[in-house]
């Protein structure tokens, strides 16, 4: 009986260790992964003589964001939503008339290596890849900082030789919201204290945390307390997490969708909610870009956000906007994918109600209390456009017109003028606005500004 | 061109049968101005002729087996972005390229089928592809006995059609895998490839795991992450042998991990470098006739070729 005891214990044993091993929890699921993932424990040696990883805290890569790119850059690979899934960064760089090709709301980060001649002879200028996004410091993928902004940030103070995926994602995923999808609390374990629990999922999809477990929060974005890179790391004074929700695994923004209803769109959720460990998203970005920080152009001459959209009646001019020249648009069917707005509700719940996408997407528009904020008219990766902008600000349209009046994107490759297209082929253009067509605007249709003040 | 011999040789702790087997770099692949700089381009060896066909940044470059470039097409290609590429039976190339479809209002993928001189002269149209398949992408084309075989990576699909693009069958790989639901969160193949016997290899990084799945869909699969030699930190390409020997990448650790066909690690080789003979962020993998693989890079460190010998 003693041998049987004994051996039930071992097989019993042996069936929980079996089981343990073949667990394999995915990257990144809302907080950190597998170490082996990204960081090598002995260094990277040969014929038993150790040689150190490279980069710092055993990253092996030259810096932080070269290996961050090991798997999120790429060619994407998304499946129906072309471009989709975790690339975020098209490798190798596309090069001559070929787009980028990664629709994530966050944007691609090759626009970056997508330099333009505008006009040609002597008047022909260079519009630099690098204004277009973020210009993150990957060595060994080419990416070597912003010679316009080589020491600090725009509008800011932060050391642009620093500036990395993890400036602004925690890659370890400290971030955690534990209570309910209704009343919760954003922090991580050292701020929560008796309060913090273990991450169980994601936080970009609105999952809800339970009463043992939290969820991560969007996308890994870093909150209060931030030390870039961990222990030791340089401190990044957010004032708390940008709280926002999302279908699907990184999905992708590209669409075709129609004029009319607004349907086939990609919604990602965002909120404005400053409390319990979250702040608005003007408040996260205004952590390093403090002077475009603005809540009345009136004082400070910059554009205001993180305000209701009812404070001058954008929010009736959004929802009754339809594209240049014409209005008598619905509230339910207002919502534009390329100028999103930020709820002003802290429920998970509902904002997980809203991220849709395809046939069923929520296409309502903002309420009176929703707010514009700097992702309404910016993507935090990067754009086609300059200054990282969702849309073409420079030139007085975005669309023209063919022989026949049909609304063209005004390709270079289309005869159109510079002024509209500043060196970029139709199909570029079009890539630039995920892949939505021309007509969705109609002929002549200005700058995206008019979305929420139609002086167009 | 310059030949630098540098042995990597790692002694397995954990082999039951040790195989000596190593790696010595050879040299990258070069023109008459150098080697040449590429960043993650994807490779194809033509096993017959032994050449290798590199295509990067929507240009075709051939070379031939000391690698040295001897041709180069794509500069009057008009089939938008071109992702893969194989030779069918005839020699002919074919391409696999992404372009947007006015038709279907959406990027789709075309196979261009080309000449010896990589001059285009038809269209193979995948035709006759069940319904639910209709926005099938690939990523991947490989050419294997009268078959063309499509990969996406993404939804996991292998889609199979004969020499005229006619559907023959499906692989959906995704449930023959038997997952928990967590995991295939972040199920997405990367790096894929068809051995002598027919048998799909592919891995799954984020599950550190390497997988082969047979023709008859039995599936089998190996890997445990770790930076020891033999364990999977970041692994990318896989390739297998004449011998059955399966050649895995590991972006991460810089290296190449070398097991035998029961999965049994046999030797790692390479490290992280910028010097020759070192990979930096290593991603693709083939491998030809004569026991040379093919290594790429990014960085613009180019293709580094090793001879592979066992003692």
């Amino acid at each position: 009986m003693k041998g049987l005891k004994v051996s039930l214990v071992i097989m019993a044993s042996a069936l929980i260790t079996m089981g343990l091993s073949g667990m394999a929890y995915a990257f990144h699921t809302g907080g950190v992964a597998n170490c082996d993932g990204c960081h090598t424990m002995h260094g990277v040696y040969t014929g038993g003589t150790s040689i150190a990883g490279k980069g710092p805290s055993l990253l092996v890569g030259t810096d932080p964001s070269s290996t961050c790119l090991l798997c999120h850059g790429g060619l994407p690979t998304g499946s129906a939503s072309i471009g989709g899934g975790p690339k975020i960064m098209t490798y190798p760089f596309p090069t001559g008339s070929v787009a980028p090709s990664n629709f994530n709301s966050g944007g691609d980060f090759a626009w970056l290596q997508k330099t333009y001649t505008v006009g040609t002879g002597t008047g022909a200028t260079i519009e630099n890849g690098q204004t277009h996004g973020h210009n993150i410091i990957a060595f060994d993928f080419g990416m070597q900082g912003d010679t316009d902004f080589p020491a600090t940030s725009p509008g800011g103070s932060f050391d642009s030789t620093k500036l990395g995926c993890d400036s602004c994602h925690d890659p370890h995923g400290k971030y955690r919201r534990v209570g309910t999808n209704q009343s919760w609390t954003i922090g991580t374990p050292a701020t929560l204290g008796a309060s913090s629990l273990p991450i169980s999922s994601s936080g970009s999809k609105g999952a809800a945390p339970t009463s043992t477990t939290a969820v991560g929060v969007y996308r890994l974005l870093a909150g209060q307390g931030y030390l870039q890179g961990g222990v030791g790391g340089t401190p990044i004074a957010f004032p708390g997490s940008p709280i926002a929700v999302a279908t699907g695994n990184g999905s992708s923004e590209a669409t075709a969708a129609s004029a009319t209803t607004g349907a086939g769109q990609f919604r990602v959720a965002y909120a404005n909610y400053n409390g319990s460990g979250a702040t608005t998203w003007g408040q996260w970005c205004g952590t390093c870009h403090s002077a475009m920080l603005s809540t009345s152009a009136a004082t400070s001459h910059a554009h205001p956000v993180d305000v209701p959209l009812s404070t001058r009646g954008e929010d009736q001019i959004y929802n009754s906007y339809v594209s240049s020249g014409k209005t008598g648009g619905s509230s339910a069917t207002s919502y534009l994918s390329l100028v999103p707005f930020m709820e002003s509700t802290s429920d998970i719940g509902v904002l997980a109600t809203h991220a849709s996408s395809g046939a069923t997407v929520v296409t309502t528009g903002p309420s009176a209390n929703d707010q514009v904020s700097c992702p309404t008219c910016h993507r935090s990766h990067a754009t086609g456009f300059k200054n990282m902008m969702r849309w073409n600000m420079v030139g007085e349209f975005i669309t023209l017109a063919d022989s026949a009046g049909n609304a063209i994107w005004p390709g270079s490759d289309f005869g159109a003028s510079s002024t509209y297209n500043q060196g970029r082929t139709e199909l570029e253009l079009r890539t630039a606005y995920y892949m939505r067509p021309a007509t969705y605007f109609g002929p002549y249709q200005r700058s995206l500004c008019n979305k929420c003040h139609a002086q167009d | 061109m310059i030949l630098i011999a540098v042995t990597f040789w790692v002694l397995s702790p954990a082999t039951a049968k040790a195989q000596p087997v190593k790696g010595t770099f050879l040299y990258n692949l070069s023109n008459f101005t150098g080697a040449i700089s590429f960043s993650w381009p994807r490779v194809f060896i033509d096993q017959e002729r032994n050449e290798v066909y590199v295509i990067y940044q929507n240009f075709i470059r051939v070379f031939n087996e000391t690698g040295m470039e001897v041709y180069n097409f794509g500069d009057e290609l008009d089939i938008g972005s071109i992702v893969d590429l194989a030779l069918d039976r005839d020699g002919n190339i074919l391409l696999l390229s992404y372009k947007w479809s006015q038709t279907a209002d959406r990027i789709d993928y075309e196979i261009t089928r080309c000449n010896y001189r990589g001059e285009p002269k038809s269209k193979t149209a995948v035709n006759n592809l069940p319904p639910q398949y209709s926005k099938f992408l690939a990523n991947r084309m490989i050419y294997r006995e009268g078959n063309i075989y499509l990969a996406s990576f993404a939804t996991m699909v292998v889609v199979v059609t004969d020499d005229n693009g006619s559907f023959k069958e499906v692989y959906d790989i995704l449930p023959l895998l038997e997952m928990e639901e967590r995991e295939k969160e972040d199920a997405m193949m990367d790096g894929f490839s068809i051995d002598k016997d027919g048998n799909f290899l592919f891995t799954i990084p984020p599950l550190f795991r390497a997988y082969k799945i047979t023709p008859d869909r039995k599936v089998s699969y190996f890997g445990k992450s770790g930076s020891r030699p033999g364990r999977f930190n970041i692994v990318a390409g896989i390739v297998s042998d004449n011998n059955g020997n399966i050649f895995v990448v590991d972006k991460l650790k810089c290296a190449v991990m070398i097991y035998d066909k029961n999965f049994n690690f046999l030797n790692q080789f390479s490290s992280r470098g910028w010097r020759p003979g070192f990979l930096i962020a290593p991603e693709g993998i083939a491998i030809d006739s004569q026991d040379r693989v093919y290594v790429t890079q990014a960085g613009n460190k180019g293709i580094s070729v090793f001879k592979i010998t066992y003692d």
